[in-house]
């Protein structure tokens, strides 16, 4: 625990301080939150310039749609963490922006497959998450992890573990069944 | 496939991240209205989320801190005109319409049904302002003119249609004390005109948006659907 590492509640609070236009708010929320958003987009667009970029836009994102956050229903630090992966993931499905389709350059720009198992493994023991995951078949259980982890689209994870693509689809599709089924 | 596992296979998809771009669009509309499916996707978000948290935070150089408080400092807090929220000032969005705006939206709010011409042709004269709307994940999502003559021209940039048995409705703000008038509605992105009612010819940083409505438009004459896109207005330098 770090004096940077505040509870839910005080991000909930700050967020509802920035809706009312409170700056000071936006960078106590940047301070507490912006390291771990930087580590979760760099999991997914690789480079650390595109990550913060990622950051970036994040946080505008978020200064100009606090507002309508509804507090009733759900935490303010997922919201930000789906503003932040679904900002990564698009920028990574942006072609013009980078070569991203070329396995061999995100490959060299670090391994996306130890990130997906690392994240995985560091699951606390006893999460639902982790023991529904360990029940699944390893092939289900990697195409999902690569897929949420990395952001790899189907046909990458095709590649990477020498399947068919219909085959990925149906042990992505059987596996969150599973998943969903597991996790109740 | 029954609807039922289809259903569960775009929230699959979704959380996964293995939607299609445009269907993530559509999806984000429907959750935007479906109580029952935001909170199936929202519980099966937390649950991966533990995945997210096991990213070790890295630390973040302080120019980032820099861009980023540069850019606020320029960049509104669109007010939105979201009635899902409470209204945060007295003179926002909720203003009541006023009875004669009020009439002249429902008049335009036919939506539908224009004439082939009227689509395409709006004015010889360029447009007064320009705004670029965008939704959630600051992508451009349309392009909005706004002539002299009460006329605006929507150009969409991406897919957007309205589920069934809802519309999409465009919005303005001309200024506080009028509140939003509806510029009309329409089922689907495309490009078209619509002539809304008489009003002051449209200002720079003019407020338009895009919200999703029942059919027939906003029942109350203002939003009250979720806002899907939104921008303020500039004026071209031409």
């Amino acid at each position: 625990m770090t004096i940077q590492d505040i509870s839910e509640d005080a991000t909930d609070h700050l967020l509802a301080q920035i809706s009312n236009g409170d700056r000071d708010a936006l960078e106590a929320l940047f301070r507490a939150e912006a390291g771990r958003m930087v580590a979760i987009a760099r999991r997914i667009v690789r480079r650390s310039d595109l990550a913060e970029e990622v950051v970036q836009e994040a946080f505008v994102l978020i200064w100009q749609r606090a507002s309508q956050f509804d507090s009733g229903r759900g935490r303010a630090r997922a919201w930000m963490t789906r503003i932040v992966r679904n900002r990564a993931l698009n920028l990574i499905r942006d072609g013009s922006r980078m070569d991203f389709h070329d396995g061999a350059t995100l490959e060299a720009i670090g391994d996306r497959e130890q990130d997906a198992s690392h994240a995985y493994a560091a699951l606390p023991e006893r999460h639902a998450l982790k023991v529904c995951l360990d029940q699944l078949e390893t092939g289900k259980r990697r195409s999902i992890l690569l897929c949420y982890v990395t952001g790899m689209s189907h046909g990458e994870v095709a590649e990477k573990l020498g399947a068919p693509l219909g085959t990925i689809k149906a042990w992505i599709r059987r596996g969150m069944a599973s998943l969903r089924e597991c996790l109740g | 496939m029954n609807s039922e596992a289809l259903r569960a296979q775009r929230i699959a998809d979704y959380i996964v991240g293995a939607m299609e771009e445009h269907d993530v669009a559509q999806f984000e509309a429907e959750l935007a209205t479906d109580r029952h499916l935001a909170d199936d996707v929202r519980e099966l978000e937390r649950k991966f989320s533990a995945l997210d948290d096991t990213a070790k935070a890295e630390a973040v150089p302080d120019r980032l801190w820099q861009s980023i408080s540069e850019r606020v400092q320029t960049t509104e807090q669109p007010k939105a005109a979201n009635s899902n929220t409470p209204p945060r000032t007295k003179a926002g969005w909720t203003t009541t319409l006023r009875p004669a705006a009020m009439a002249a939206s429902l008049v335009i709010a036919v939506g539908l049904g224009f004439a082939g011409g009227m689509l395409t042709q709006p004015d010889e004269e360029p447009p007064v302002v320009i705004a670029v709307l965008s939704g959630d994940d600051m992508r451009p999502g349309a392009i909005v003119e706004a002539f002299a003559n009460d006329s605006v021209r929507i150009v969409p940039l991406e897919a957007l249609s309205a589920p069934q048995g809802q519309v999409l409705e465009v919005w303005t703000l001309p200024d506080e004390e009028t509140g939003p008038v509806s510029l009309g509605t329409f089922a689907e992105a495309r490009e078209l005109v619509l002539t809304g009612p008489s009003l002051p010819a449209p200002q720079p940083d003019q407020l338009y948006e895009i919200t999703l409505e029942p059919e027939g438009g906003s029942p109350t004459g203002r939003p009250t659907g979720p806002v899907l896109l939104l921008g303020n207005a500039r004026v071209p330098q031409v």
